[in-house]
């Protein structure tokens, strides 16, 4: 089924070293629509995505730092990359370690200008 | 938070599912309404009270689910203002259990519905063999069950 951010995940998983790119309700945790490759358990890491922006939100808001422009986590074989602040939408990118990170933050922006 | 059950099998899983899910309150339960497990609660009688409620909503949306969709309904969530409640059931080899869960903001939906089913899974998995089926229960077994399962819960005769 293709929803109105199908073009733009898709434009996002076409990034080199992209594995999954989703839009994730950040109250619910729930996955809205996702470009997955085999084997990636997408609702798990759309309800986990969306704790982690939410508590990086909330502790970015504590110290009183203002919004939460981009989430990055680094971990041994990948890396996930969020992006929010459009309501309670959340775009969230898994890429592998040896991914252009700097260009995924350039996508994942412009994908979020996008979604209204 | 304090976990109490009647069969020591299912501590642990709902243990985890607690902890992970960051669940404020979780009730596992025979579908007729006889309590299982608890975590949570601090009153037998709210326990009494919330598996009566969820034994009627599960057997409601089930037979809406069978209605309207050929079979019965496997999640039912409901949201309030600051809690929401996720209602489902967990099948074993010692028969079918529903469990409700009450999350807050400290949770979501997402992880809840992602735990639970791990929990579905380490229950599946953790359940000894099946011994004779239970008698069904009857009017007039059902009261002195349940005040024997809120005993052993509660530390009550």
């Amino acid at each position: 089924m293709s929803t109105p951010f199908t073009p733009m995940l898709e434009a996002l998983s076409r990034q080199r070293g992209v594995r999954a790119s989703l839009i994730v309700s950040e109250d619910d945790g729930l996955m809205i629509d996702s470009s997955l490759r085999f084997g990636q358990e997408g609702e798990r890491v759309a309800a986990l995505a969306a704790s982690l922006y939410r508590k990086a939100r909330l502790s970015a808001s504590a110290a009183r730092l203002g919004a939460v422009a981009f989430l990055q986590l680094d971990a041994e074989r990948g890396r996930i990359c969020a992006v929010g602040g459009r309501g309670d939408l959340v775009i969230v990118v898994v890429a592998e370690p040896a991914a252009n990170v700097g260009l995924i933050r350039v996508e994942l922006l412009r994908a979020l200008e996008s979604v209204t | 938070m304090r976990i109490a059950t009647t069969e020591p099998w299912i501590e642990a899983p709902l243990a985890r599912y607690v902890e992970e899910a960051r669940a404020r309150l979780a009730l596992l339960l025979h579908p007729s309404g006889q309590v299982v497990a608890q975590a949570g609660f601090t009153r037998a009688i709210d326990v009494m009270t919330a598996c009566a409620l969820a034994s009627a909503v599960h057997a409601t949306s089930s037979e809406l689910g069978r209605r309207v969709d050929g079979k019965p309904f496997r999640g039912l969530h409901h949201a309030g203002a600051e809690r929401q409640l996720y209602l489902a059931p967990a099948e074993t080899a010692r028969g079918a259990y529903i469990c409700l869960t009450v999350f807050d903001a400290a949770s979501s939906l997402g992880l809840v519905r992602i735990y639970f089913d791990d929990l579905c899974r380490e229950l599946a998995a953790a359940a000894p063999p099946l011994v004779p089926l239970r008698e069904p229960a009857l009017a007039v077994d059902f009261e002195r069950d349940l005040n024997a399962n809120l005993a052993a819960m509660f530390g009550r005769s």
